[in-house]
């Protein structure tokens, strides 16, 4: 033993060449060693959910910054970092991430690009919404604003999607989910587009609330162009739906005598509420103008044209019925056509003739209240009757040959005298008048086919 | 450790055999460390390894003293080998001469 302690006194002149061993290890091992034990980390980290994960190596020491979205999540991550083998301190700059209140995420829209702004509650689920809005939005700019913050709602992620969902109906807006209350500002792509949002919104998972859905959509707008040379009335722009457009057909067809029906309507969702009991009562108004257009707009409805007398002006200037729903605006710009030049009585008979070979003043069946839908009729009429204001008018009823004799006599007869009560109450006087009955004495068709009854049930004017 | 040995597996065994070499040479060299000299170093390796083992020094510095020590200690495990491998060969040659 003593003998190796001796032989160890001498063992010092080998440390001279350790040290130069030692110092080449030194200088050439530590970069790959602190290459190595980064990346070991970065693996050990892996499957661990963090933001802005930061590994430094010095010698053998780790400093590991990182932000984690739950204090269990960032124990682990410092524990794998820790684990891994050759590491020798791991200096700790971990911390969690921020947590956001309320916990706010947007979703903006322009005209060529969609903003995603606020927070998200982890990296996976921004990139999801980040993909969903891809994914809709076919050729718009995409951009990412998002920060990450703990605080997130349950179910944030399935919110998120829904309200993505909707981006693609607005043209310009922005989407806000603040905890689980959402508001929605903005201008829909299309007509509908405020409906079809609020649709989509029903989807949102339980707990979600909208508190502000401020979505303007584009104006529905319906017109209706009467156009005296052609003897044309067009209807375009929106209808609802195809029964509604349908009804409107049928009522301008019943109202504009004369005129043929142009239907190049479109069928949209977003109309107003009472969209067709404000237009049947205005094609009406329309009926009785020269000429004139009808313009809806939203809710409200522009009637502008000629009447054909001042009387029908004021009376169209007045409004429309008692049926004209309730919000909606009517603005009437109504003038007098110039009064045509006064006839004689032989012109003014074919003038006469003439509209009701077109049309047919039409009542209540089997009563003698004059159908609204002839008003523009009358309005022709009493036009016709203005200008020839000398001559002596006999308005002659007649009904089919249906029912009895007596009771078609008195039916003629009140409907002549309906039709001279209008008249008289346009401002014509009461003295040029005279109603007469006829009851089914004077057919001019058979009364054998209910196209022959039908035009035997008649209004005539003759002048006298 | 286990880790630094494997990864420097060839300096290491650089060490062990230098301390081979050096302790096979040190049965039959003249000249030796005083005593107070192996007493004053064999402190300062003593808290060089308590350093080493409180984790004291950061860094690189920490790193290398830790290599340091690993190699020295190998070197010491190869003089070892080395002067007994060589007294037990001068022994067996002086008793069959």
């Amino acid at each position: 033993m003593q003998r190796f302690f001796r032989w160890s006194t001498r063992w010092w002149p080998g440390v001279i060449f350790l040290v130069i061993l030692w110092a080449f290890a030194a200088w050439s091992t530590t970069a790959p060693l602190e290459a190595d034990l980064a990346a070991q980390s970065t693996a050990a980290l892996k499957n661990i959910v963090l933001d802005k994960s930061q590994i430094e190596v010095d010698g053998r020491d780790v400093t590991f910054a990182a932000n984690a979205f739950s204090e269990q999540e960032r124990l682990k991550a410092v524990a794998a970092v820790q684990a891994v083998p050759g590491v020798r301190l791991v200096n700790d700059d971990t911390r969690l991430v921020a947590e956001a209140k309320p916990f706010v995420w947007t979703a903006e829209r322009d005209v060529v690009r969609v903003t995603l702004g606020g927070s998200a509650p982890l990296p996976a689920t921004k990139n999801k919404l980040l993909d969903a809005a891809r994914a809709d939005l076919k050729g718009v700019e995409v951009a990412d604003q998002m920060n990450l913050a703990r605080g997130a709602p349950d179910n944030f992620e399935n919110a998120a999607l829904v309200l993505l969902g909707q981006i693609g109906k607005l043209k310009t807006g922005k989407i806000t989910l603040s905890d689980n209350k959402v508001s929605l500002t903005g201008m829909a792509r299309d007509l509908g587009g405020r409906e079809a949002i609020w649709d989509g919104l029903k989807n949102l998972p339980q707990g979600f609330s909208v508190t502000a859905n401020d979505i303007e959509a584009p104006p529905y707008i319906f017109q209706a162009y009467k156009d005296p040379v052609a003897v044309t009335l067009t209807l375009s722009g929106n209808v609802p739906d195809e029964k509604v457009r349908a009804a409107l057909v049928a009522a301008a067809t019943r109202k504009f005598f004369s005129e043929k029906v142009v239907d190049k309507l479109t069928v949209s969702l977003g109309a107003p509420s009472g969209f067709a009991a404000a237009v049947v009562p205005a094609l009406a108004a329309l009926s009785r103008l020269s000429t004139g257009t009808l313009v809806v707009s939203d809710r409200e409805l522009k009637l502008s044209g000629d009447a054909l007398y001042e009387a029908a002006a004021v009376q169209i200037r007045a409004g429309l019925g008692k049926d004209f729903p309730h919000g909606w605006e009517y603005k009437p710009e109504i003038s007098v056509k110039p009064a045509a030049a006064p006839v004689d009585a032989t012109v003014c008979q074919q003038l006469f003739s003439d509209i009701l070979g077109k049309g047919k003043i039409r009542f209540e069946r089997n009563r003698a209240t004059i159908d609204p839908d002839s008003a523009g009729l009358l309005d022709h009429l009493i036009e016709t009757a203005l200008r020839c204001p000398t001559a002596n008018i006999e308005v002659a009823g007649h009904t089919d040959a249906d029912g009895d004799d007596a009771s078609n006599q008195t039916l003629s007869e009140k409907r002549a005298q309906a039709v001279v009560d209008y008249l008289v109450k346009a401002g014509l006087s009461a003295d040029r008048f005279t109603a007469a009955g006829y009851g089914s004495t004077q057919p001019v068709a058979s009364n054998d086919t209910d196209e022959g009854k039908a035009q035997n049930r008649r209004i005539e004017f003759l002048v006298r | 450790m286990i880790y630094v040995a494997m990864f420097h597996w060839g300096w290491l065994l650089g060490a062990l055999l230098l301390g081979f070499v050096a302790g096979w040479i040190s049965v039959v060299q003249r000249g030796s460390v005083s005593r107070g000299t192996a007493r004053w170093l064999t402190a300062l390796m003593a808290v060089l390894a308590a350093a080493a083992v409180i984790r004291v020094v950061p860094g690189r510095a920490g790193y290398w003293l830790d290599l340091g020590l690993v190699m020295f200690a190998l070197y010491l495990v190869g003089c070892t080998i080395g002067s007994w491998l060589r007294g037990w060969v001068i022994s067996r040659h002086r008793a069959t001469a």
